[in-house]
C-alpha cells in the first residue's frame, strides 16, 4: 500500500510548526513541530489541553497567540481544501447522524480531491483493503461493531492521503485485539512516511507503532508542555509518574512503559 | 439496492399522480376540454411538481445542514418569514415596480430576513444546533404574532384574501406567473443539488467536515440563501403548505435507506409525488368542492409520520429499542 505515492509530489515535505501557542487558559506557550516521517505521542491528564491543541493544529480553532505554520506558510493563507491535503484527522467518537454505507463514509475522506463518485469509491475500496476491511463494503456504519467502525475510520483517514495524521485516542472503547490492530495500522502508516501525532492515555500500546527510539513523547499539564522524552528514554517512567501522579516503570524491552502496579499497592 | 427500488417506486407514484392530475374528470372532447387541459390542468400540475420537489428538497437539505430531524423551513423560521412578507404585501396593498409580483418580493425578503437571523445565530461560532433551532422557533412565533397584528389592521377584503391564501393551496396560475415562480425556485434547487456533496460531508459534523476540506460557513450561507429564495417564491404564490418538508425526507430515509448522496434527489422526487398526489385527492375527494392542498398534506402527513416513521424499528443487535416509561 503506497498511500503517499498517489498524493502530490511534495507531500513528503509537509511540515507543521507551532510556536508559543496560547488559547485562553487551555493552552499556554506550546511549541512543537511535526514533519512527515516523525512520530509524536501526546499524553497528559484529562483537561490538560490535549484536545484543544489538536483542534488548534487542525485549524478548527484560532489560537489567541503564537504562530502556526504549515510548510512555512501561516494557517491564515490556507483554504480548507489545502489544509485537508496536508492534515488528516482521526476523530474520537465522531457523530454519524446520517447512517451511510461503509464505502460512502470512507469516500468522504476523498472530498478534497473533487473527483467523480466512481473514482472516489474505487479509492475508498483500496483504502478499506489496506486495512483488511474489504468484507465491510456494503454494510451500514450504524450496523457494525466498534472495532469495525474504527477500522473504517482509519480507512477514511488513509483515503484522504494527507501526509500528517492527527489521531485522537485511536484505541478508545476497543477490545484488546482491536486496540493492537489499530496501533499496528497506525505504525504501518508511519513506516510509509506519514507524520503521526497520536493523542492517548494508553502508553502501553505506543510501542506497537514502531521503533521506540524515534517516538517522541510529549506530556501536557494545565496547557503547558511539561514532558518531552524519547519513548526509550530511561527518564520517561519517572517523568510520566510526575505528570500523572501514578507510578510508572519500564518493562524488559525499550519503549515498554506501563503503570507500576506493585509500587501502586 | 433498496434505494434504486425506492426511486422506481417514487417515480411510479409520481407518474400515476401526474396522469391523474391531468386527465381525471376531464370532458371527453371539445374546445372546453382543450382549454381545461392546456390552460388549467397542465400549469397546475407543473406547479404541484415544482412546489413538492422544492419543499422535499429544502426539507432534506435543512435536516442535513442543521443535523437535526426537526429542522425544516417550517421550523427554522423560513416559511414563517416568507408568510409574513407575503401577508404584509397583501394587507398593506403593496405594489411592486419590479418584474415580480409584490407578494413574491416581500415573501423572499421575509424568508431571507428570518433565515439571516437564524444564520447569524448559527454563524456566531458559539451556538449549538439546538440553540439555532430555538432561534428558529422564536422567529416563527414572532412572525405569527406580527401576522395576527396585520390581520387586526386589515379591512374585510384583504382579510378574506389573506385567509384564502393562508390555507395553503395550488392557485390557478397562468404560464406567466408559473414561470415567475419557477425561475427562483429552480435556481434555489439547483444550488442545493450542486452542493449535495458538501451537504453530505457536512452531515459528518461541523469539525470533521472542515478537516476534510469543506468550507462549512460558506456552504451554510449558500444553502440558506438558496432555500430562502425557493421557499419564498413558493409561499408567496401558494401560501404556507406544511408537512411536506418535514415528512418527505423522513419517509425517504425510512423506506429507501438512501445513501447520504441520494437523500436530496430522492426527497425531491418523493416530495413532487406526494404533493401532486395530495392535490389530486384535494380536487376530487369531496364532489364539487376543492379542499386546499395544504389541509391534505398535513392531514395525511401527520398520521403518516406517526405510523410509518415513528414506529419503533428493529436494531442491528436484535435488541428492542429503548422506550420511555
Amino acid at each position: 500500500m503506497t498511500s503517499l505515492a498517489a498524493g502530490s509530489p511534495g507531500a513528503k515535505l509537509a511540515k507543521l510548526s507551532a510556536r508559543a501557542l496560547c488559547l485562553g487558559a487551555r493552552l499556554c506557550d506550546v511549541s512543537l513541530e511535526l514533519e512527515a516521517g516523525q512520530c509524536i505521542v501526546l499524553t497528559g491528564p484529562n483537561g490538560s489541553g490535549k484536545s484543544s491543541l489538536l483542534r488548534v493544529l487542525l485549524g478548527l480553532e484560532k489560537p489567541d497567540g503564537g504562530q502556526l505554520e504549515l510548510d512555512g506558510r501561516s494557517y491564515d493563507g490556507w483554504s480548507r481544501i489545502e489544509l485537508a491535503s496536508r492534515l488528516g484527522w482521526l476523530p474520537q467518537r465522531p457523530g454519524l447522524a446520517e447512517p451511510r454505507t461503509v464505502e460512502e463514509l470512507v469516500a468522504a475522506g476523498r472530498f478534497r480531491f473533487r473527483e467523480s463518485e466512481a473514482v472516489a469509491r474505487a479509492a475508498a475500496e483500496r483504502a478499506l483493503a489496506s486495512l483488511d476491511a474489504t468484507e465491510l463494503v456494503g454494510r451500514r456504519t450504524d450496523r457494525i461493531s466498534g472495532g469495525e467502525l474504527q477500522r473504517v475510520l482509519l480507512a477514511t483517514l488513509v483515503a484522504q492521503q494527507a501526509p500528517l495524521l492527527l489521531v485522537d485516542e485511536p484505541a478508545n472503547h476497543l477490545d484488546p485485539e482491536q486496540q493492537v490492530a489499530a496501533y499496528r495500522a497506525l505504525g504501518r502508516l508511519w513506516q510509509q512516511g506519514h507524520g503521526l501525532l497520536v493523542v492517548t492515555h494508553e502508553l502501553g500500546l505506543v510501542r506497537l507503532l514502531g521503533d521506540p527510539t524515534r517516538v517522541r513523547v510529549l506530556g501536557l499539564a494545565q496547557g503547558r508542555v511539561v514532558l518531552d522524552e524519547r519513548l526509550d528514554s530511561p527518564q520517561l517512567p519517572a517523568a510520566l509518574a510526575r505528570l500523572s501522579g501514578v507510578p510508572f516503570r519500564s518493562g524488559g524491552r525499550p519503549g515498554d512503559v506501563s503503570i507500576d502496579w506493585e509500587a501502586l499497592e | 439496492m433498496k434505494q434504486s427500488w425506492a426511486a422506481f417506486a417514487f417515480m411510479g407514484v409520481l407518474l400515476v399522480a401526474v396522469a391523474c392530475s391531468l386527465v381525471v374528470g376531464l370532458e371527453p372532447a371539445g374546445d372546453l376540454r382543450d382549454f381545461v387541459f392546456y390552460e388549467l390542468r397542465v400549469p397546475r400540475t407543473v406547479l404541484g411538481l415544482l412546489v413538492g420537489a422544492t419543499l422535499g428538497l429544502v426539507g432534506a437539505a435543512f435536516q442535513t445542514l442543521f443535523q437535526n430531524s426537526l429542522a425544516t423551513p417550517d421550523t427554522v423560521g423560513t416559511s414563517a418569514g416568507a408568510a409574513l412578507g407575503a401577508l404584509a404585501a397583501l394587507v398593506l396593498g403593496a405594489q411592486s415596480s419590479l418584474f415580480l409580483p409584490a407578494a413574491t418580493v416581500f415573501a423572499f425578503l421575509g424568508a431571507l430576513l428570518a433565515t439571516a437571523l437564524v444564520s447569524s445565530v448559527a454563524l456566531s461560532g458559539r451556538a449549538r444546533l439546538e440553540e439555532v433551532l430555538l432561534a428558529g422557533v422564536a422567529i416563527t412565533l414572532a412572525a405569527g404574532a406580527i401576522s395576527q397584528a396585520l390581520h387586526a389592521m386589515a379591512d374585510a377584503p384583504a382579510l378574506f384574501a389573506s385567509a384564502q391564501w393562508s390555507l395553503g393551496q395550488l392557485p390557478q396560475v397562468g404560464y406567466q406567473r408559473l414561470l415567475l415562480a419557477a425561475g427562483p425556485c429552480a435556481l434555489g434547487c439547483a444550488v442545493l443539488l450542486y452542493r449535495a456533496r458538501e451537504l453530505e460531508t457536512l452531515a459528518l459534523g461541523e469539525d470533521w467536515a472542515r478537516s476534510l476540506g469543506v468550507e462549512t460557513r460558506r456552504i451554510r450561507v449558500e444553502v440558506l440563501l438558496a432555500s430562502s429564495l425557493a421557499v419564498g417564491s413558493i409561499v408567496a404564490l401558494c401560501g404556507p403548505i406544511s408537512f411536506v418538508g418535514l415528512l418527505v425526507p423522513h419517509l425517504v430515509r425510512r423506506w429507501a435507506e438512501p445513501s447520504a448522496r441520494s437523500l436530496l434527489p430522492l426527497s425531491c422526487l418523493a416530495g413532487a409525488a406526494y404533493l401532486v398526489g395530495c392535490d389530486v385527492l384535494a380536487r376530487h375527494l369531496i364532489g364539487g368542492r376543492e379542499l386546499p392542498v395544504g389541509v391534505l398534506t398535513a392531514a395525511l402527513g401527520a398520521p403518516a409520520l406517526f405510523f410509518l416513521v415513528l414506529r419503533p424499528r428493529p436494531r442491528a443487535d436484535g435488541q428492542k429499542p429503548p422506550v420511555l416509561r
